[in-house]
């Protein structure tokens, strides 16, 4: 494991003014509502807007309707785009790994249909993992498909869905192949792309903890899915799972959620008694930021370099999350006030909203606890 | 990007390996020094990199000399190579002072230092927290713009461990000669306090990627209720803790230390040290858990790294004055600056 140094080179450099460029016009400081990080609202134009640029499903080859630009363009484009808060939601998932999934294991046709209309921005996709019965324990998923006449008959249940109300698609992992006695339950599973208009589908609201609605239930009787929409082959589901839960991990999402906070901070404190006070919290969480951002470029990079630093992800990500956290709570202790979500001030507002929402910080996307299992075996064998 | 000599680093890892064994760095802190070690460190030239050969150093790159320093972290190795080298020997070598041959040490800056340069053009006061001061052949140290070098051999030593067990000594001095050289505008208390700083972040990656990899061995090997206790997610929790803050710091570390081979890399500097020492804290907490009763011992070997991050943290500036400094910098960007300073740093507007 190393996580080697690197700079941004002048085509990056260059990148990262045309993203700031871009967002000091579209979304001037002061004119929107910065969103928590990939937590940000859904917004189909601005989604249209980023994809014109190219910045949608930008590492995808351009054969497929992507700008063949590397993981640490993507990085940049994301880093700025969550720092500032903007309205990412709706092309999130299918620009960080759905697109990647169908790339990777998908049809030439499945190519075609799905991936230009990824990076034109028009797709939303959710993510059919947990079940009631399964989340960290993702491999006893109970989503059942049976063989019909040309495809799939699906009954189940999945959960937490975030965005199931607002996407197009869904890409489930669910069981095929009924589990042998003995076998091993990594066997049988697959993926398949699901229709969210599907008929058969039930689309439920599972209201946050502050009533608002991100969450859904999923439940689906007798859905049909035709083979066209499985993806890859048949019963080897779990590998490609695996393989796409390692585009969640590490990237600026996993550290920079209270960042717009932050900045707002200091935005509502310049100019006051209130700035000195808060020097010392500033530094202490810009050098942070700064360390902590350095070695998830240094992980893009070493994508770019064709490795798969699934360890070091998984260890920037439980660092990371656990980092937003840590913001969230010294924010809380020098704000040292009642804290309203309507408050008048928009840093109260934001930091209202990471109070409420941030212990899904270190739970999405799979719980520290597992990532912490994920890292500790990719350290063990290390020199001593 | 600058990149150390693969040539150092497997040559300096041999040296410390072959020289400092458990019983080697005990003997050091037992006799408060290693004389015989030093010397065969002198010998290959490595205290003396990235000073120039025209002032007597070995030439080489900051970058090379950080790395040397990671090692001596990572090895636990008891020579003063940042005094000699990248503090004491710099301040020489920028005045154009001669570099002796043995070893240099410097006045870390304590807010008891009394020592200073009288008019005559001798030194009279006390410096604290020397580090070797007992063996040191010069002291160094900077007077508003003037580079001091004072014989250990005309102070009185009084000799005080580190944490670690280390020699922190204190030197009074009373009309000493000295030999003065004006140092450059770059050359300054700030100066000198930021590559104390870096010195200290490198020394700090060493040890603690060290102690992270001590723990996962140790906890693979030690068996409890039939299993490794390294299976123990409450313990994964410990080894992933200290990884992540071995990998942290060393990051923070190598990317001061390339900002520091062009320029002043003053935020890269003071952001790595806050850095490191808030994650000394956790990784030795967390490595000290995981190994139960028996990293309490001198007869394990985690005490060597942990001591040393103990002391190291708190050399050249703790959290609050990095915070301040740090934080100083991101209020003066201001809100619109603030990511491009963390993105940028130094470069950034």
């Amino acid at each position: 494991m190393r996580f080697t140094p690197t700079q941004l080179g002048d085509a990056e450099l260059e990148l990262q003014r045309e993203v700031r460029a871009f967002l000091a016009q579209e979304l001037p400081p002061g004119s929107h509502q910065p969103g928590l990080g990939m937590s940000a609202r859904a917004d189909r134009a601005f989604s249209a807007k980023m994809a014109e640029r190219g910045w949608v499903g930008m590492s995808l080859p351009k054969q497929w309707g992507g700008s063949d630009r590397s993981a640490v363009d993507r990085f940049i484009v994301v880093e700025e785009m969550l720092r500032w808060g903007a309205p990412v939601g709706h092309h999130w998932v299918a620009d960080r790994q759905t697109g990647n999934v169908i790339l990777k294991f998908g049809t030439d046709e499945q190519r075609k249909r799905f991936l230009p209309a990824i990076c034109r921005g028009e797709l939303g996709f959710s993510i059919g993992m947990s079940e009631p019965d399964s989340g960290s324990d993702l491999a006893s998923v109970s989503m059942r498909a049976e063989r019909g006449d040309g495809g799939w008959i699906v009954n189940g249940t999945k959960i937490w869905t975030s965005g199931a109300h607002q996407n197009d698609w869904f890409i489930c992992l669910l069981r095929t192949h009924p589990l042998e006695e003995g076998g091993s339950k990594h066997q049988g599973l697959s993926q398949m792309l699901v229709d969210l208009n599907s008929p058969g589908l039930d689309i439920g609201p599972i209201p946050f903890l502050n009533g608002e609605h991100h969450f859904n239930e999923v439940a689906f009787t007798d859905v049909f899915v035709p083979d066209e929409n499985v993806v890859g082959e048949p019963g080897m589901g779990w590998n490609q799972n695996t393989a796409e839960m390692a585009y969640e991990r590490g990237g600026p999402d996993r550290w920079l959620s209270p960042f717009s906070t932050v900045e707002q901070l200091l935005r509502e404190v310049e100019g006051t008694e209130m700035e000195q006070r808060a020097c010392e919290l500033f530094g202490e969480l810009t050098a942070r930021w700064w360390a902590l951002r350095n070695l998830s470029l240094s992980v893009a990079r070493l994508i770019d370099e064709g490795e798969a630093p699934s360890v070091e992800s998984a260890l920037v990500k439980e660092m990371g999350t656990r980092f937003e956290l840590e913001v969230i709570e010294k924010l809380v202790e020098f704000v040292d006030e009642e804290l309203t979500p309507d408050a008048d001030s928009l840093f109260h507002r934001l930091l209202a909203e990471c109070v409420l929402t941030g212990p899904g910080n270190t739970i999405r996307g799979g719980t520290i606890e597992i990532l912490r299992s994920v890292a500790a075996k990719g350290l063990e064998g290390l020199p001593a | 990007m600058n990149t150390v000599d693969p040539l150092i680093t497997d040559t300096a890892s041999r040296f410390f390996a072959d020289t400092c064994t458990h019983d080697a760095i005990q003997r050091a802190e037992d006799m408060g020094g290693a004389p015989a070690l030093w010397a065969a460190f002198a010998q290959t030239g490595f205290p003396w990199v990235s000073l120039p050969q025209e002032c007597g150093g070995s030439g080489g790159t900051l970058v090379d000399a950080l790395e040397i320093l990671r090692l001596v972290g990572y090895y636990a190795a008891p020579v003063p190579a940042a005094e000699t080298g990248m503090l004491g020997g710099w301040l020489l070598s920028q005045a154009d002072l001669a570099l002796p041959e043995g070893i240099v040490t410097v006045v870390p800056g304590n807010t008891r230092d009394t020592i200073a340069l009288n008019t005559d053009g001798s030194v009279s006061g006390v410096a604290h927290m020397v580090p070797w001061g007992r063996s040191a052949e010069q002291l160094v140290f900077l007077d508003d713009q003037q580079v001091v070098s004072v014989n250990v051999t005309d102070a009185e030593v009084q000799p005080h461990p580190s944490l670690a067990g280390e020699p922190r000594d204190t030197l009074v001095f009373n009309r000493a000669p000295a030999q003065v050289g004006a140092a450059p505008d770059s050359v300054n208390a700030i100066s000198f306090r930021l590559r104390g700083a870096l010195s200290r972040v490198a020394l700090m990656a060493g040890a603690i990627e060290k102690m992270s990899q001590l723990t996962v061995t140790y906890t693979n090997e030690r068996h409890q209720f039939g299993r490794p206790v390294a299976k123990f997610q409450a313990v994964q929790q410990h080894l992933v803790w200290a990884a992540q803050d071995a990998a942290l710091t060393r990051m923070a570390a190598e990317v001061a230390g390339l900002g520091a081979q062009d320029g002043d890399a003053a935020f890269e500097i003071a952001s790595a040290k806050l850095v490191a020492n808030q994650a000394a804290t956790r990784a030795t907490k967390a490595a000290h858990q995981a190994h139960g009763a028996m990293g309490m011992t001198q007869e394990y070997p985690l005490h060597h790294y942990s001591r040393r991050l103990w002391t190291w943290r708190s050399e050249y500036g703790g959290v609050q004055e990095w915070a301040r400094w740090v934080g100083d910098l991101a209020v003066g960007q201001g809100a619109d600056g603030l990511y491009p300073l963390i993105a940028s740093g130094s470069s950034s507007g």
